[in-house]
């Protein structure tokens, strides 16, 4: 559904992602993994458009996504979350849902009046995502008062007001506990329920291994493996990317 | 109320137009230094529209506004892309660029046998419809509180709806708004318009009081106190610049506590507020505060 087809960005002389081809499967969860610097923040940016690829494409449903503006790809069904949070903290957790909800609406004719009215916030789809994260009583708090664990989950269902087809998610896990990791992984399941394709990419191993269909592994902005957790685990190029070639096998399962 | 009063309260609701203008393009996240230009060219349109082409008062305060959107709207057109300090520093160039072009600026008509118009340097004399028409200066004031009144009422509509929103959206984070599907140029060059419009409502309805304007009336600094007002008077609500105007205008200026030193103690105050609330004193979380506990 969501293909990268020999993508490439070069800064200057550095290769961030270098010649990456990827298929991601409608409703599936597809884990990104890799050591630091290893391409897959630069990766996501690409497919969302924050960043112009070097060379290669990008398609979601055979539509090149490749030239279009970033709000045209969240048009087309691309959202994502950041690694170190984005939110509009001056604006309440409800403002914050409707704006990505409402987000596409600057084609539409009626723009300037749509100034004047209120609404928008008070739909269905705000209130169910509110419950779905967990955010309900701080629909009118300020978004930079929530706690951080709030922010992420803000952040998520401010990814998905946009009703999207694809959710990439940049290290959702990071700061989190173990304990949060395992209510993070419920909650990307359910995202998946809703027939959300997830794009994870994650530095906790147990999580990416847990709930990934397929997993894609890159070091120094080149794809050295994909294939399911278990090929995963076993694969040796991995093993030695991420441990180094000496250490035996029950670090990478346990890391 | 005595004619001390009416001055002052006057001068705080026409200085609350340029703060107010000011706090808008803040909230979209942009520093203007020239927000005094629309006034000046909302003075001059109004002035010219009513003195010179003999217009009704409100088409000409309706004139004075349009010009002063219209140019504002055109100006942010190629400047609003540039960002943070290119942006603050073209607006101040703009600034200097409509005073100067109004020290050679000369457009005047033979009008009951005066020749009537700006007259470059030498100012703009007898704007004379309000004093023609008999306003006293207590009506006069009902008049700009009203206009001043619509303004924020304006304001406090968009609030309510998504017009605000989408402005602090855009000021807070552009490419984030972007990915969100709005478009950050449209929106400040809309904000820019809104802004210059304002300004250009004030500037018109102070031509009227003064009867004579002049090029240098309308200087830079005008324009940094009117960005001071918001930054202290707070970010949170269109009542913030109105409060910094009241604090400078209503306080320092009128009571004549401070005399001399009124410009030392509004920059104290100002560099005080900024260290202690970057947000101003009426920001985002202490406006949130106050309407929950309204809400009680």
């Amino acid at each position: 559904m969501l293909t990268l087809q020999s993508l490439s960005k070069h800064f200057g002389g550095v290769r961030a992602v270098d010649d990456i081809s990827l298929t991601i499967k409608e409703g599936e969860i597809f884990g990104l993994i890799g050591p630091n610097g290893s391409g897959k923040s630069t990766t996501i940016n690409l497919i969302t458009g924050l960043y112009a690829p070097t060379t290669g494409t990008v398609t979601l449903d055979g539509y090149d996504l490749t030239a279009m503006a970033q709000h045209e790809r969240t048009a087309m069904g691309v959202a994502r979350t950041f690694q170190n949070i984005r939110l509009f903290g001056n604006l309440t957790v409800a403002q914050n849902l409707w704006v990505a909800q409402n987000g596409h609406e600057q084609r539409r004719a009626h723009f300037l009046p749509r100034w004047f009215k209120a609404g928008g916030e008070h739909g269905p789809d705000i209130e169910e995502l509110l419950k779905f994260s967990r955010l309900h009583s701080k629909r009118d708090v300020q978004a930079s008062a929530l706690s951080f664990g709030e922010m992420r989950r803000l952040e998520m269902a401010r990814a998905l007001a946009s009703n999207p087809r694809v959710l990439l998610l940049d290290e959702p896990a990071a700061g989190a506990s173990q304990e949060d990791g395992q209510l993070l992984a419920e909650r990307i399941r359910d995202v998946r329920d809703r027939g959300v394709t997830v794009l994870l990419i994650e530095h906790m191993m147990e999580l990416v291994m847990g709930i990934s269909d397929s997993i894609g592994v890159l070091n120094f902005g080149r794809k050295i493996a994909e294939g399911s957790p278990a090929e995963i685990q076993a694969n040796q190029d991995v093993r030695a990317a991420y441990l180094g070639s000496k250490h035996k096998d029950e670090d990478l399962i346990h890391a | 109320m005595d004619g001390f009063t009416i001055s002052v309260l006057t001068n705080i609701a026409l200085f609350s137009f340029l703060a107010i203008s000011a706090w808008i393009l803040l909230i979209a996240g942009e520093i203007s230094f020239g927000q005094q230009a629309y006034f000046a060219i909302g003075a001059y349109a109004a002035g010219i529209a009513t003195a010179v082409w003999q217009w009704p008062f409100v088409a000409g305060i309706a004139f004075g506004t349009g010009f002063g959107a219209a140019v504002g709207a055109l100006v942010a057109w190629p400047t609003i892309r540039l960002s943070g300090l290119h942006f603050a520093i073209a607006t101040l160039a703009f600034a200097e660029l409509v005073r100067a072009s109004l020290n050679v600026f000369s457009y005047q008509r033979d009008i009951d046998g005066y020749a009537t118009g700006p007259d470059g340097a030498n100012g703009f004399r007898d704007i004379r419809w309000v004093y023609e028409a008999g306003i006293e200066p207590g009506a006069y004031l009902v008049i700009v509180a009203g206009c001043l009144a619509a303004v924020i009422a304006l304001v406090a509509l968009m609030a309510r709806g998504r017009g605000m929103a989408r402005l602090r959206i855009v000021g807070e984070d552009p490419i984030l708004a972007a990915m969100q599907g709005l478009s950050v140029a449209r929106t400040k060059i809309a904000a820019a318009g809104l802004a210059g419009g304002v300004a250009g409502m004030g500037g018109a309805l102070y031509a009227h009081l003064a009867t004579y304007i002049e090029p240098a009336q309308f200087s830079v600094m005008t324009g940094v106190h009117a960005l001071a007002y918001g930054l202290i008077g707070g970010l949170g609500t269109v009542l913030g610049p109105i409060l910094g105007v009241l604090i400078d205008i209503g306080l320092l200026e009128s009571l004549r506590v401070f005399s001399g030193y009124r410009m030392i103690v509004f920059g104290g105050l100002v560099a005080l507020v900024l260290i202690l609330r970057p947000r101003g004193l009426l920001d985002e979380r202490n406006v949130h505060r106050i309407s929950a506990w309204l809400r009680r």
